[in-house]
């Protein structure tokens, strides 16, 4: 009996103890967290306006919502966010793959080169994205300088440019696209996405040579004496066990795409030419602490964000998940 | 023709010859010799070299942009060499800030940010990890799939019912509004409790023979075991508090609390064209990241890899 009364004391110590440690974390993460999550949707649901109190407000119901789908402007920041994520995150990820597998043969200074294709993703959003934005510049950028002077091009309108690059680049065919569904990304959007993408090749391609490193060489020893192409090997052996890598990347890759925000403030600070450049959290920044402060508004728009990131995350893990080639 | 271009020719000239000399290698060897995957390599080393340049070519430009006269930033076409290299930019630059802030001033309240944000995350990260890493107690799997939960939640929800609680609180324009919503990180307590997962119970059990009691051990044995960890972890924290511009934006409004991100920010509305200067100081914003890059480059590439990879 005793013994058993001692290691329940035991036990309410080891709970108590326990609790002291997560407290610190756990209070702050209740706070400017959990609470956060269940009051935003509060906040959705009012006309909620700059530095109102929680009495000043009055309960709207679902009319942020349904405000939200007949906004032009915001069924365009959506738009722009799926042509941003469609865009950037494949490119994204196949230039990574590529250089991941040049750095992953047997070469000389490979971690030279490592350094040189990961160093622009530790470098900071706001300085590098002016860079870019003088680089792009229509009259004395860069860009423009090499297309001119040494390609002998003619010069582009890039941050300024509103015309979609699907459009733009049937054009000289002849061929009209109609519906701006299928003009694609405006140019502008695609000079910011190339910024992205030159930015995140580091992360992914180190991943990417992580994974490399952890497929077994004897599988390629194998594959050779059976005479094996370079593409064969790559097809049965590299991407299939690079999978959930692959799979891992795609997933935290369009995630991230989706809240991109940085570059597009800094870069097209109003939303570039014909706001083709407004993505969903640029929209939520304009509404929600420019101009109205229409905080109720920017909550509505930032939990249909969350709704996409959540149904994506579910979808691609069922789905895709079932088919993603495990180790064992 | 100037001197700059003079000895700018020279060196390409140079260049051209080092090349030729290398493919006049690589042809040999593939003809003569019949080595045909010199051939490869040589394509590969192609492919990185082309493309490692075009990833250094943004920050020369910012580089050298940052020592022309303005003229010189906006002119068409550009040159690739700077005519004169002005460090007044840098000073010019610094002083731009309006009233009698300087850059300074955006630096300081940064380094207070990311310092005081990083070294609270890591103690709260470590206490929560070891207790789910290695303590028994009621609700234990419930919570941690609520912090796992919270990884998925994208912070920009969390903005606007932020600002109202800290507004509530009369925090806005405060170090605390800056500091204390970022000082537990949910990637941080699952990062640290991963790895002290792998450390074996069997120092604990030796730690209690010799009378340590749990904090004690997780400072003297956990902590110091799990450097690695705690070093990635610390360098994400710096670098996400470093890099932030939305919260900082949104909850700061004086100029005297504007972080180095915001300072730069509000710099490029006020600057305009001034591109010379908007180049110099990309440049000392970006240059502290770079430092501290290179000489913790183990650890952030160690730590990427880890975060792609199942244990």
């Amino acid at each position: 009996m005793n013994h058993l009364a001692s290691r329940k004391k035991k036990h309410l110590k080891e709970n108590l103890e326990a609790f002291a440690y997560l407290a610190p974390a756990g209070i702050i993460l209740l706070v400017f967290w959990f609470l956060p999550v269940v009051l935003s949707v509060y906040v959705s649901l009012t006309n909620w306006k700059g530095a109102d109190t929680l009495d000043m407000v009055r309960f709207v119901g679902l009319r942020n919502y349904l405000w939200a789908f007949r906004d032009e402007y915001f069924i365009k920041s959506l738009l722009n966010t799926f042509n941003y994520v469609i865009v950037s995150v494949p490119t994204t990820l196949v230039v990574a793959l590529i250089i991941a597998m040049l750095l992953n043969a047997k070469i000389k200074c490979a971690h030279i080169f490592r350094t040189v294709y990961f160093l622009p993703f530790v470098t900071t959003w706001v300085a590098i994205s002016i860079v870019w934005k003088y680089f792009y510049h229509r009259e004395f950028g860069l860009a423009n300088h090499l297309l001119m002077n040494y390609l002998h091009l003619g010069g582009l309108n890039w941050l300024s440019e509103p015309r979609g690059i699907v459009e733009m680049l049937l054009a000289p065919l002849g061929i009209d696209i109609g519906s701006p569904l299928l003009a694609g990304p405006s140019l502008a959007m695609v000079s910011i996405i190339l910024t992205t993408v030159w930015r995140d090749i580091g992360f992914c391609m180190i991943i990417f040579l992580a994974g490399l490193q952890n497929i077994d060489r004897s599988y390629y020893e194998a594959a050779e004496i059976d005479g094996a192409s370079w593409l064969q090997k790559f097809r049965h052996i590299t991407f299939p066990l690079l999978s959930p890598v692959t799979f891992f990347l795609l997933i935290i890759s369009m995630i991230n795409a989706f809240k991109v925000f940085v570059p597009i403030l800094i870069m097209t600070p109003t939303g570039g030419p014909d706001n083709t450049t407004s993505t969903m959290v640029f929209y939520l920044y304009e509404k929600g602490f420019r101009g109205l402060w229409l905080l109720g508004y920017a909550a509505a728009i930032a939990y249909i964000l969350f709704v996409i990131i959540m149904l994506l995350t579910i979808i691609q893990n069922v789905i895709l998940g079932r088919r993603v080639h495990y180790e064992a | 023709m100037n001197e700059a271009s003079t000895s700018s020719g020279y060196l390409m000239i140079l260049l051209v010859c080092i090349y030729a000399a290398i493919i006049a290698t690589v042809c040999y060897k593939v003809i003569v010799q019949k080595k045909r995957q010199i051939l490869t390599s040589a394509i590969v080393y192609h492919v990185l070299v082309i493309g490692g340049l075009f990833m250094i070519l943004p920050f020369y430009w910012m580089a050298i942009t940052a020592f022309k006269s303005l003229q010189e930033a906006i002119a068409f076409p550009p040159s690739w060499i700077p005519t004169e290299w002005r460090w007044q930019n840098f000073l010019d630059a610094w002083n731009a800030p309006p009233g009698d802030l300087t850059f300074g001033r955006y630096f300081f309240v940064s380094i207070v940010t990311a310092v005081a944000s990083t070294a609270g995350t890591l103690a709260t990260a470590a206490l929560a990890a070891y207790a789910f890493a290695k303590m028994r107690f009621i609700g234990k799997g419930l919570f941690f799939y609520l912090v796992l939960a919270m990884m998925m939640v994208p912070g920009q929800v969390l903005l606007i019912p932020n600002y109202i609680i800290l507004q509530t609180l009369n925090w806005i324009n405060t170090y605390q509004a800056l500091i204390v919503p970022w000082l537990a990180s949910v990637f941080c307590i699952f990062l640290m409790r991963q790895f002290f997962m792998t450390i074996p119970d069997d120092l604990w059990d030796a730690a209690q023979i010799d009378g340590s009691g749990r904090f004690r051990y997780l400072i003297m044995v956990i902590l110091p075991l799990s450097k690695p960890v705690l070093i990635t972890s610390g360098i994400f924290t710096f670098l996400a508090s470093w890099n932030s511009l939305l919260w900082p934006l949104i909850v700061t409004n004086s100029p005297h609390m504007r972080t180095l991100m915001v300072g730069l920010q509000n710099f490029t509305e006020e600057a305009g064209s001034k591109y010379h200067l908007l180049m110099a100081a990309s440049t000392f914003a970006i240059i502290p990241v770079i430092i501290l890059f290179f000489f913790l480059q183990r650890f952030f590439i160690q730590g990427i890899a880890r975060t792609g990879l199942k244990d």
